[in-house]
């Protein structure tokens, strides 16, 4: 990457560090980082205990085909026309409809219980992929940074970018606030809530969808291959400590954002990329909480 | 049999379900409660009972006949004026991180309704009721690290915080304490009573089952007997749906 070869001879000392963090895209950088961390780390707590981990890996791969999708049509020299200054957030809007998409289709999979659950996000996965490099490869030539799209280039991240992860954080965190307990129940029991006349369907779908265009947003970060340990991680560090539903919603985001304020600047000292920096850090955070309650409990453990 | 009119609850008409592998669990299947009623559902394991409950509850299409709530086609609307105690009572994941509190506030969610809010007036009755089912000290402690029959008086509380017409229970008593399983009773009589709630409710337990419940319905696939409690333990009719000598079951305790 440009940026990282730039600095590469001279990010090992701790003064260039510093000097680093007035430079504007450090800033940008933290602040995308913030606001990923939230957005995911919040969604992660419905994802995880609905026991649909895997769906932000499926969707990632089927973000992946729609930004290839996007890339591919912007290639082409009417599109790059007609869009004129939005021709960088272009593909990112076609990947947010097809991962809306995927994420509808991969619910009512799952809903239809005909495809096992896992089976229904493989399929979306292989698929989003398959589509994803035959799109790019036609496209060739038209100047897409792979390697950002598979593993994130949160230093290279425009203020468009952060404009639009603000007002999605925004409205998700609003849909959430205003369906949450609905939210709490259909993560909690979906049979049992569909019983008591919750349209739990609605918030399958809404789950889905919303971990759909969390991804859309995370992947500047962390890119295709990593966007998922942001959708598991946070929630599954916050079960370990939680008794209850609150502490385990409060938690999950402070997680998340430990992992970006430790992981984001290792990873500029280091010269390491950062997404995978961050993902490893929260990976770290995991161990030492599961560490922790070890050292601190004396639990009877039941033979499984 | 009687035919139904606007005041019945639960209306089956000649209601049957074959599930997706072929197995036939309910067959032709007609039966009407009534507000206030206290219907004893009886049968062998297999016989279709938690069927009968999900049908009424609209978690199983009858794949013949009609199933109506309320007089009304079963809707999200009718459901949310029935209470629910399912036969596993217990949470779906048992490491989900949810306390006694939140769980039995959770049946408030459908009372209070889409786009409002949980209140002053919520918390008040999920404190009422677990007061009253002695579930007040357990309230901080996590859900799936209950014993089996403290889960169950969970699950009962859940069902009760939003004032059910109409309780559906699915064998509540299986891995309840006498002294437990007495009070649970005592609060389902006074339910029926002093509110006029219409029970439901599901057991091998024949001997509760008949001391508690108005009328009893015997099914195994079909249904075998439905009439009066009385009418009921005079008659010889356990034997038959059952096919076997009751006594195996009296003392089968089913956890
Ligand atoms: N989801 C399902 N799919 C297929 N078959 C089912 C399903 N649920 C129940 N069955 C079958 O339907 C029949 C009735 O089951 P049901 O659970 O209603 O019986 P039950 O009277 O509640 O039994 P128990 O006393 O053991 O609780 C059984 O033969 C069972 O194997
Ligand atoms: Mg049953």
């Amino acid at each position: 990457m440009i940026i990282r070869s730039k600095w590469c001879g001279i990010t090992t000392t701790l003064e260039t560090f510093f000097t680093l963090l007035s430079a504007g895209f450090i800033q940008r950088a933290f602040i995308i980082g913030t606001i990923i961390a939230v957005l995911s780390s919040i969604l992660s707590v419905f994802v995880v205990l609905k026991r649909v981990s895997l769906i932000g890996d499926g969707l990632a791969h089927t973000a992946f085909g729609g930004l290839a999708l996007g890339y591919y049509l912007s290639s082409l020299g009417y599109f790059s026309i007609a869009l004129g200054n939005y021709l960088d957030v272009f593909p990112i809007w076609v990947a947010a409809v097809v991962v809306v998409l995927g994420s509808i289709g991969i619910t009512k999979a799952i809903r239809s219980a005909k495809v096992a659950g896992d089976a229904a996000v493989a399929l979306f996965l292989q698929l989003g992929l398959a589509f994803g490099i035959v799109l790019l490869s036609l496209s060739r030539g038209f100047g897409i940074n792979l390697e950002s799209l598979l593993f994130g280039s949160i230093l290279l991240v425009t203020s468009n970018q952060i404009i639009l992860a603000s007002a999605i954080l925004a409205i998700t965190l609003g849909l959430i606030f205003v369906f949450f307990k609905e939210l709490v129940y259909t993560t909690f029991d979906e049979v049992q809530a569909r019983a008591a006349g919750v349209e739990t369907s609605f918030f399958d779908y809404l789950i889905s969808v919303l971990a759909g265009i969390v991804v859309i947003a995370s992947i500047p970060i962390v890119g295709v291959l990593l966007v998922s340990a942001l959708l598991v991680l946070p929630a599954v560090t916050s079960v370990q400590v939680s008794r209850s539903f609150k502490q385990t919603m409060i938690l999950s985001p402070v997680f998340g954002i430990i992992s970006v304020i430790i992981g984001l600047p290792m990873s500029i000292i280091l010269d390491t990329a950062s997404g995978a920096t961050i993902v490893l850090t929260g990976l770290g955070i995991f161990l030492a909480v599961l560490g922790a309650k070890r050292l601190t409990k004396s639990t009877v453990k039941l033979a499984p | 049999m009687q035919t139904a009119n606007s005041s019945s609850i639960v209306d089956l008409e000649k209601v049957g379900v074959q599930y997706e592998g072929g197995v036939q669990a309910l067959e032709n299947i007609s039966l009407q409660v009534y507000q206030r009623d206290i219907v004893g559902i009886i049968g062998p394991n297999g016989a279709g009972k938690s069927t009968l409950l999900s049908v009424v509850l609209g978690l199983v299409k009858p794949t013949t006949g009609e199933a109506r709530l309320f007089g009304k086609p079963i809707s999200s609307d009718g459901l949310r004026r029935v209470g629910y105690v399912p036969q596993k009572a217990q949470p779906r994941d048992i490491n989900f991180p949810s306390t006694v509190y939140e769980t039995v506030l959770m049946g408030r969610v459908p009372k209070a309704g889409l786009f409002h809010r949980l209140g002053k007036q919520d918390h008040q009755k999920v404190k009422e009721v677990l007061e009253q089912l002695e579930l007040f000290d357990l309230k901080d402690r996590r859900i799936g690290l209950l014993s089996g029959g403290q889960s169950q008086r969970v699950f009962l509380a859940k069902a009760l915080v939003s004032d059910p017409e109409l309780l559906l229970l699915d064998e509540p008593t299986s891995g309840v304490d006498a002294h437990s399983r007495k009070e649970f009773y005592d609060v389902l009589g006074r339910l029926n009573q002093e509110s006029g709630v219409t029970l439901i409710l599901s057991s091998h337990d024949i001997g509760i089952v008949t001391t508690l419940a108005k009328r009893v319905v015997c099914i195994n696939r079909t249904l075998f007997f439905c009439g009066d409690t009385s009418e009921f333990t005079s008659s010889s009719i356990l034997a038959k749906t059952y096919d076997y000598p009751i006594e195996v079951v009296r003392h089968h305790d089913h956890a």
